[in-house]
């Protein structure tokens, strides 16, 4: 339906510009990027900004770019701007060949319509608990890029939620990208969302593990807590140990410790809880078998 | 045949191809256009105690607000009662209370939020136990006093609005001579059409005390019928209200009858001169149309050992909303029919339709028999089990054949059933076991007949008018709608074949009351069957009229002559030809200069003289209420993965009975897109409504709708054609049944696959993995409901405090 | 062509665009919907209105040949940027993907058909012979509620075949 709410609209050509407007409005300005989650509340009364801050005339903001350092080729960091778009991703050469879990999981991320102005930082922005970027970027350990009056700042992913719809930003501060270190072992990784069917749908829950070479492990879930969680007891019992029947049960034991799945609409805690085991268990197994080389390409779905 | 049985190129794909098909919403009014928004109830049963609307008259742009007050009429289709807008008391969360007319849709909806309404809060009835117990709160304390047809029964002083009861032969009877009886209850929550198109209106009340209306409807003279009864206390009769209809964006009973349309036809009178528009938002969509109403039903059948049925006593309780005045036709409709496509000497049916206060109920593809199926061929399955006998070969034994007598008393028409369900097994392969090379996942397969009536009036009757132009190219006007389902193709086809035009040289135009004769509404899957009788006798007048002005004209006896491609021709003179193009416009030209003849027209209408609703009311015995049964059957398999409870529909298969495909491949997307409607009611959509009677999930993203990730591995069509006599060229409808079986075959794969029984509706891949670990479903969902009942299937006590 | 950079409450800017190959100049308000405004003031009736939250692709335009919501976009935002609707892509005759679903006879109530078609042609721009499942996803945001997909996936699948 139409817009009642009337607002102002700016589009600042620089990024100063715009701290300087978010900085004057504080939370009267809403961000505009993509506008998938932005448009909606707004339309439906949820969000009655007094300014929208359109950021995408802000240059330099919309690139995928894998900076090493000069001397130490095997460390490096991928930045993802503000800008770029899970389409952008989803066809980027970089992720494909450096990143692949974050490829598998925009596949399952909506529709093409929506993926091509969805952005990643705009969703790690929005902090809805079932959003797909949180949990896959926790377990690469990266971190927010922020910028705002006080100059530049990072937030590693484990501190930028604070609950649903809730981050760390302050006012006057805009994210300007997410920075995410290139694994310096050899790893694989696979990505686990539990939806209603398989069109287009928001995460029941979801699983990412990453497993490095040597038995090391990350584990992250998504929309089974009020924020993206790393299992950081799973990974502690995973550590070091050789992949087996005995020990993936054992894990799967511990994730009533690790999450506080609810019931709604979408799907019963016990179903989170029972889901998270199965999808726990297949995503570890893919991990590993990808690591070796004979695992399951990613994009295929386990469920 | 020239053009029956083929499947030429809809005639009206390249206007949707090329984006040049107009719907309601995409004409233009110009900039008087004003726009409505509607305030709603946020309560499900309250007392309006005052209405507010002076701060949103003062807002500048809104030129009217409008309530219950300047409209105290109350309107239905079988029974008048519902409110344009109510002025005593609302009945569900979201009905309209009060509308705002401004110039502009964002004044609207601002000025809408300033309307104050005071309520009074009534205790809800949002439990079917306690809308029928003796401690119950009255929904319509004036039920009493409603205009209604004759053969729905109303009790005054209770929430049952309607209750069709059939009886033949003696149940209790037929249970004592059984070798088994078996009983069990069922459950289907409610659900939502969700065709594209949002229900949207656009009403003009001209400064002569003329209503046009521009509709997205299914049913143009049936909403100049209920608005013409509704607005008659303002001196407005049938001549001064017309109904256009431009293509409609998907209807599938959402779009039939009168809903939300009549706001528009109070607001335009309310503001003569000026043209408003009322366009529903997704939600109102969901909340405020109809939607297809939630059941609890008990079967409890009676078989011998051979697998005869000896008896059926099928009891179904009804949540059919605050309002009922269509949906208790659905009720109705399925208290004739609830024995399902079988030969059952004894029959008990009591279908009870219950006042509740959600959402007002209708029709919605299937009318009734999508709901019920799901019970009774659950049920059919599992006594097949329980005698130790195949579930196909259970049903072929008892499966109703031409002749046989129907639960009413009426005699059942031709149908091939058993060429269906051998077609729909063998397709199927049923009785051979598939096993998946995944240890996790588990393979069933799952079977069903199914059967459905049109349910109409005894008097839905069809017309058409015919022209033809210079070029003997042929206009049909017709009120049956093109809905997507393709009438106007096959209403073409229907002409072509009598009179030789191509179907490319054939226009039929979308209706106008105005211009185009009348049709009862596009429900029922009726229409290739009434219309097309109409159109056939419309064509075949034309024809007897070409052959009388030749006969005038060139002498040439009429009955030695006929048509062939567009040109009339003699059996007895290879040398006469004569082209329509040269005298169907102009007439024949004599030797002596004059002409013979002239524009050719032609006029049919169909009316179903033989039916009858006039019955026993304690018996439904007499009458011939349904015109014919379409038959068929349908089978799935299913993989289901034993750890997440997910399911894969590799092969759905459905077998149904045209009569005659005048064009097959339109019944293949009937069956192609019914099958995956269907399919979406058994495994994704999931209605949620809190303990207050708010809808949880009015929008697309928590109401799963089937996407293209979605479709079945395989859906394999099958057409039988057992005639129709009274049918044109033998056809009879499809397109409500094929959404039909697809819940019982979901069931019945999963049963056959897992060993569970799921016996309420959605069957999801969440209650399937919690089943598998031990876990009931209900015992865990929370306190969100899909339809007017809390609490398992099996406590549920059918009982009424009704005396009758 | 310059970008608005600053557009107060209530008060109409002017922003230009390509619509369809035409610049095209309208007034909007910030809080204008890109789809109100096609429709609206631009006199587009292909792109349509089934859910207004991003949900159906009833709405769906091309924006710079990708395909978006239109109904979860500002007027404001596309100022300088290139539209496509349907109205467009037919201005030359039928597309081999319009002639294929016309073979296929693959719509029936025909309201899905212009986000169907523009999200199927964007797909076939960047993927001239796609496999069934990538004409699957790329559709699969453009809910349909009468065909069940199979014969618009034939027709997508049948016109890749054809290049």
């Amino acid at each position: 339906m139409a817009i009642a709410h009337q607002f102002e609209y700016v589009k600042p050509g620089t990024l100063r510009e715009g701290i300087r407007t978010l900085a004057r409005y504080g939370s009267r300005a809403q961000v505009l990027a993509g506008g998938t989650d932005l448009i909606s509340l707004i339309s439906d009364d949820k969000l009655l900004p007094e300014i929208v801050v359109d950021i995408k005339g802000i240059p330099g903001l919309d690139k995928i770019e894998l900076k090493r350092e000069p001397a130490r080729a095997t460390v490096g960091v991928l930045t993802i701007g503000a800008l770029v778009t899970f389409s952008d991703l989803r066809e980027s050469p970089v992720i494909a060949k450096k990143f692949p879990v974050i490829r598998e999981m925009t596949g399952w991320l909506a529709s093409v319509g929506i993926r091509n102005r969805a952005t990643m930082v705009g969703n790690l922005c929005s902090a809805v608990p079932c959003c797909d970027s949180g949990p896959i970027l926790q377990v690469y350990d990266a971190s927010m890029l922020v910028a705002g009056s006080n100059g530049k700042r990072k937030v590693p992913l484990n501190e930028w939620f604070v609950g649903p719809r809730k981050t760390v930003l302050k006012r006057g501060e805009i994210a300007t990208g997410v920075a995410v270190p290139l694994p310096k072992k050899k790893h694989a990784a696979c990505f686990v969302k539990l939806r209603r069917y398989e069109g287009e749908d928001l995460a029941q829950a979801s699983v990412t593990v990453l497993v490095f070479a040597g038995n090391s492990y990350r584990v992250s879930f998504g929309a089974v807590a009020p924020r993206p969680v790393r299992g950081e007891k799973i990974e502690a019992l995973l550590e070091g140990r050789e992949l087996t029947d005995d020990l993936i049960r054992q894990a799967v034991k511990l994730l009533p410790e690790e999450i506080a799945p609810i019931t709604d609409i979408r799907a019963t805690k016990e179903y989170r809880l029972h889901m998270t085991g199965v999808m726990l268990e297949r995503g570890l197994r893919a991990a590993v078998a990808r690591l070796n080389g004979n695992g399951p390409e990613y994009g295929t779905s386990l469920i | 045949m020239n053009s029956i049985g083929k499947s030429p190129q809809r005639i009206d794909l390249l206007e949707k191809v090329t984006g040049a098909a107009t719907y309601v919403d995409d004409i233009d009014f110009g900039a008087r256009l004003l726009h409505a928004e509607v305030v709603e109830s946020p309560h499900a049963h309250a007392l309006i105690k005052s209405i507010d609307t002076s701060a949103a008259e003062k807002v500048p742009g809104v030129v009217r607000v409008i309530t219950g007050k300047d409209f105290p009429y109350r309107f239905g289709l079988y029974m008048q009662d519902r409110f344009i807008f109510p002025t005593d008391r609302v009945r569900f969360v979201g009905e309209q209370v009060a509308a705002v007319v401004a110039r502009d849709a964002k004044t609207a909806k601002r000025a809408a939020k300033l309307v104050k309404v005071v309520y009074k809060e009534l205790e809800p009835v949002l439990d079917l136990t306690k809308a029928l117990s003796d401690e119950l709160v009255l929904v319509h304390p004036d039920l009493g006093n409603y205009t209604r047809c004759p053969w729905f029964f109303p009790q005054a002083g209770t929430n049952i609005a309607h209750w069709r009861k059939t009886r033949k032969g003696d149940v209790e009877k037929a249970f004592k001579e059984a070798d088994l009886v078996f009983e069990d209850t069922y459950t289907v929550p409610r659900y939502s059409h969700c065709a594209i198109e949002p229900h949207v209106i656009v009403g003009l009340y001209d400064l002569t005390g003329r209503l046009t209306l521009w509709s997205a409807s299914q049913s143009p003279y049936t909403q100049r019928n209920v608005m013409a009864q509704a607005l008659a206390p303002l001196g407005l009769s049938h001549k001064d209200i017309r109904v256009v209809t431009p293509y409609v964006g998907g209807g599938f009973g959402g779009k039939a009858g009168v809903s939300m349309e009549i706001i528009c036809a109070a607001l335009a009178i309310m503001v003569k001169g000026q043209p408003v528009k009322v366009r529903w938002s997704r939600a109102q969509e969901f909340y405020n149309t109809y939607q297809r109403q939630g059941v609890i039903a008990r079967i409890k059948l009676g078989v011998k050992k051979d697998g005869t049925i000896t008896g059926i006593e099928h009891t179904l309780h009804w949540d059919a909303g605050g309002y009922v005045e269509y949906g208790a036709n659905v009720v109705n409709a399925v208290g004739l029919s609830a024995t399902g496509p079988y030969r059952i000497p004894n029959v008990k049916i009591d279908s009870v339709c219950v006042y509740t206060n959600l959402p007002p109920s209708g029709p919605y593809r299937g009318f009734g028999y999508s709901e019920f199926h799901f019970g009774l061929e659950s049920h059919m399955t599992r006594v097949a089990q329980k005698l130790g006998i195949d579930a196909v070969e259970f049903r072929k034994k008892n499966a109703i054949r031409e002749g046989d007598t129907l639960a009413y008393g009426a005699k059942m028409n031709p149908c091939g059933m058993q060429e269906a369900i051998d077609r729909a097994a063998k397709e199927i392969g049923w009785g051979k076991k598939e096993v998946s090379k995944d240890p996790n996942k588990a393979i069933g397969k799952g079977f069903a007949c199914f059967w459905k009536a049109p349910a109409m009036p005894p008097n839905a009757a069809s017309c058409a008018f015919t022209k033809f132009n210079e070029d003997g190219s042929l206009n049909i006007t017709i009120s049956g709608m093109e809905i997507g389902q393709g009438l106007f193709t096959v209403m073409a086809q229907v002409a072509s074949e009598i009179l030789t035009v191509p179907v490319e040289k054939i226009r039929v135009e979308l209706p106008d009351t105005d211009r185009n004769p009348y049709e009862w509404q596009t429900v029922g899957s009726h229409v290739t069957w009434g219309c097309g009788n109409a159109v056939k006798a419309a064509a075949e007048e034309m024809r007897g009229k070409i052959f009388e002005i030749v006969e005038r004209a060139h002498g040439i006896r009429r009955d030695s002559l006929y048509l062939e491609n567009e040109t009339v021709k003699c059996r007895d003179r290879a040398d006469f030809e004569l082209p329509l193009r040269d005298f169907v416009i102009n007439g024949i030209q004599t030797k002596h200069g004059n002409f013979l003849g002239g524009p050719i027209l032609g006029s049919g209408m169909f009316m179903p003289e033989f039916t009858s609703a006039l019955s026993d009311p304690e018996t439904s015995q007499g009458g011939h209420p349904n015109v014919h049964y379409t038959v068929g059957a349908a089978a799935a398999t299913v993989e289901v993965d034993k750890q997440t409870g997910k399911m894969r529909v590799l092969k759905a298969t459905l077998a149904v009975d045209a009569g005659k495909a005048i064009n097959p491949e339109l019944i293949n997307s009937q069956i192609v897109g019914g099958v995956l409607q269907g399919l979406a009611t058994v495994l994704y959509e999931d209605i949620r409504f809190d303990h207050k009677g708010k809808l949880l999930n009015a929008n697309f993203t928590d109401y799963k709708i089937p996407t293209s990730l979605d479709m079945p591995v395989e859906t394999v069509p099958i057409i039988i054609e057992t005639p129709q006599p009274d049918g044109p060229f033998g056809a009879r409808g499809v397109a409500e049944h094929t959404m039909i079986p697809a819940a019982p075959i979901i069931a019945n794969a999963i049963d056959d696959a897992l060993g569970l029984r799921m016996k309420t509706l959605p069957i999801t891949g969440e209650k399937v993995a919690l089943a598998l670990n031990g876990i009931d479903y209900e015992n865990v969902k929370g306190s969100t409901m899909g339809f007017c009942y809390v609490g398992h299937a099996d406590a549920y006590k059918f009982k009424t405090s009704a005396k009758r | 062509m310059k970008s608005k950079s600053t557009t107060s409450r209530g008060i109409r800017a002017a922003i230009t665009l390509k619509l369809n190959g035409e610049t095209r100049r309208v007034d909007v308000e910030p809080n204008d919907i890109l789809l109100d405004v096609l429709r609206e003031s631009l006199g587009l009736k292909s792109p349509k209105i089934g859910c207004e939250q991003g949900d159906c692709g009833a709405c769906t335009v091309l924006l710079d040949g990708k395909s978006v919501r239109a109904c979860l976009i500002l007027a404001i935002e596309v100022d300088g940027h290139e539209i496509a609707t349907l109205e467009g892509l037919t201005a030359d005759g039928l597309t081999d993907l319009q002639k294929a679903l016309l073979e296929h006879n693959s719509f029936q109530c025909g309201f899905c058909a212009p986000g169907v078609v523009l999200s199927a042609t964007e797909l076939l721009n960047n993927h001239p012979t796609p496999t069934e499942e990538e004409a699957k996803e790329a559709v699969s945001g453009n809910l349909c509620r009468c065909t069940g997909y199979k014969p618009i996936i034939e027709a997508i699948l049948a016109a890749g075949r054809k290049r």
